[in-house]
């Protein structure tokens, strides 16, 4: 379903990505390991269109979209949920979620999908009318969460969904996340949790300063020393 | 002498909302590009030859005359953006006021090889037209009209803010853009359509600042400075604080001018802002 194949990236003049691939079948959840500067958020962000890539390419259904502006890449079916949640804090929660569904082909059925979030975060519904700043850390990635499911995504990318997050509040959004694959939802996780990714997701990548070294089933992964050490910087 | 005052008082009211509704021009494009377009009041001059120019070849009445520039003034926004500002932005802060002073000279020079130096009348039905409201109140028509146009439009421009998707688009570009971008909004097109609209309030406030006021190719500076005042004093994206910005400069300038003899009269409003930021350096109403 999304396809990204020997890409390359950097900022100025160091790279990043040193020809990097990555598959993802529709219906998986996959997550994206690896050390911080890795280049983890690089790759989503090469994915979004928020950064270039200088090489490579990237598709989505065969189609290829490396060109493409990011509010395109939304259109197409591809969202991502950024670290550090950006929701917008002076706006309402409600309008947080309606800018989420501005997209062309999500605008008609956006009222039916707000209430599909409002269901799957209860929490949401209670504070439509507060301004998303004054919501706590939890909620916060409730409404990035949200916000992202209002484009009808077929891809969600989530950046450190953990971090930050009280160990109730991470089962709460991880419990959700499930629920959402469940409900055929494709997911791309990156995740700093290592025991967390490896328990919820079915494929993994490890990403070691801007080369994949490790891909394979969680299970293989978990008992391979090389992801341990990978994480850990080894 | 009380009346007077109270004369005074209305008149600056007046002529405020419409100085408010010229900074909300300016507000809105920086909230969204952080852009100070230094050449805001030489539109604003422009836009008053433009319907000069109307007038002369076809008799039309500036209120009329707002018909063409409008849209000429929202594609001038558009193309401005697009070609000249977009280009710089992230450069350096200094180019953009490097570009936007250089369009100013541009324009100010312009008029004046076109126009002469000389301050030009455009008649208009209103013009010296007055309103009585009781026995000692006097205001000009124009002056009414202009108050209850700006009134009407900053209150439009706040309800499209609030209210609509292209609203919460703008407010999403000014907390975030990137942020803006990743939830599926064309940030680029969201800062051409402010800059089109910035520029368009600027042709409807020269067609309500004209009748009565002679043109003259050098008075954009002026309204400039009072914008960059009024925004200064309503907090810069503060929209509220912008329209009352706009309200007290107006006033403070139809007191000293009343009060205070000559220049020093003149020199009213910019003590008023002085004084202003030193006790509330934020702006009038404290955002956030």
């Amino acid at each position: 379903m999304l396809e990204l194949s020997s890409l390359t990236a950097g900022y100025g003049r160091g790279q990043v990505l040193n020809g990097v691939s990555l598959q993802i079948k529709q219906g998986e959840m996959v997550a994206l390991l690896g050390a911080n500067n890795a280049g983890k958020s690089t790759l989503i962000h090469c994915i979004s269109g928020l950064v270039r890539p200088t090489g490579g390419t990237l598709k989505f259904n065969g189609e290829d979209f490396t060109d493409l502006p990011p509010h395109k890449i939304v259109e197409l079916g591809i969202s991502q949920v950024p670290e550090g949640r950006l929701v917008f804090p002076q706006m309402s929660v409600r309008d947080n979620l309606l800018l989420g569904g501005i997209n062309r082909r999500a605008l008609p059925g956006r009222p039916k999908r707000l209430d599909f979030v409002i269901d799957l975060f209860p929490r949401l519904g209670e504070r439509l009318e507060q301004l998303a700043g004054t919501l706590s850390g939890g909620e916060q990635q409730m409404l990035a969460i949200g916000r992202a499911l209002l484009a009808d995504p077929k891809v969600v990318m989530l950046d450190e969904p953990s971090l930050g997050l009280s160990p109730l509040m991470v089962q709460t959004i991880f419990r959700a996340l499930r629920a959402l694959h469940d409900g055929g939802l494709t997911i791309l996780l990156v995740e700093q949790n290592l025991n967390l990714a490896l328990a919820h997701a079915s494929r993994c990548y490890v990403l070691e300063r801007g080369t994949m070294i490790l891909e394979g089933s969680s299970a293989e992964l978990k008992n391979d020393p090389r992801t341990r050490n990978a994480y850990l910087g080894l | 002498m009380d009346d007077v005052l109270i004369q005074a008082v209305i008149q600056g009211l007046l002529i405020g909302a419409t100085y408010g509704f010229v900074a909300l021009g300016m507000g809105i494009v920086y909230s969204v590009s952080g852009v100070i377009n230094f050449s805001h009041g030489d539109f604003v001059t422009f836009g008053m030859f433009l319907c000069y120019t109307f007038w002369g070849a076809f008799a039309l009445d500036p209120y009329l005359s707002v018909a063409i520039t409008l849209p000429l003034f929202a594609v001038f926004g558009a193309v401005l953006y697009r070609f000249l500002i977009r280009p710089i932005v992230g450069v350096h802060m200094l180019m953009i006021i490097q570009l936007t002073l250089g369009l100013s000279f541009m324009l100010q020079n312009g008029l004046l090889m076109v126009f002469g130096g000389q301050p030009l009348r455009t008649p208009s039905a209103f013009e010296a037209k007055l309103l009585f409201v009781g026995d000692s109140i006097v205001m000009r028509w124009p002056l009414v009209i202009a108050f209850v146009v700006s009134v009407f439009l900053a209150g439009l421009l706040y309800w499209v803010l609030q209210k609509t998707d292209l609203g919460r688009s703008i407010r999403a570009v000014h907390q975030n853009a990137r942020a803006a971008a990743l939830v599926g909004i064309n940030v680029m097109a969201v800062r051409t359509i402010t800059f089109a609209a910035g520029f368009g309030i600027l042709a409807i406030a020269a067609a309500l600042l004209l009748p009565g006021t002679p043109a003259h190719p050098g008075m954009g500076l002026r309204y400039t400075v009072i914008t960059l005042m009024v925004i200064m004093l309503g907090g810069m994206t503060n929209f509220v604080g912008i329209l009352l910005g706009g309200l007290v400069i107006g006033v403070a300038e139809a007191i000293g001018t009343v009060y205070v003899s000559g220049i020093a009269g003149m020199m009213m409003p910019y003590a008023i802002f002085v004084l202003a930021l030193l006790f509330r350096p934020k702006g009038l109403i404290a955002g956030h």
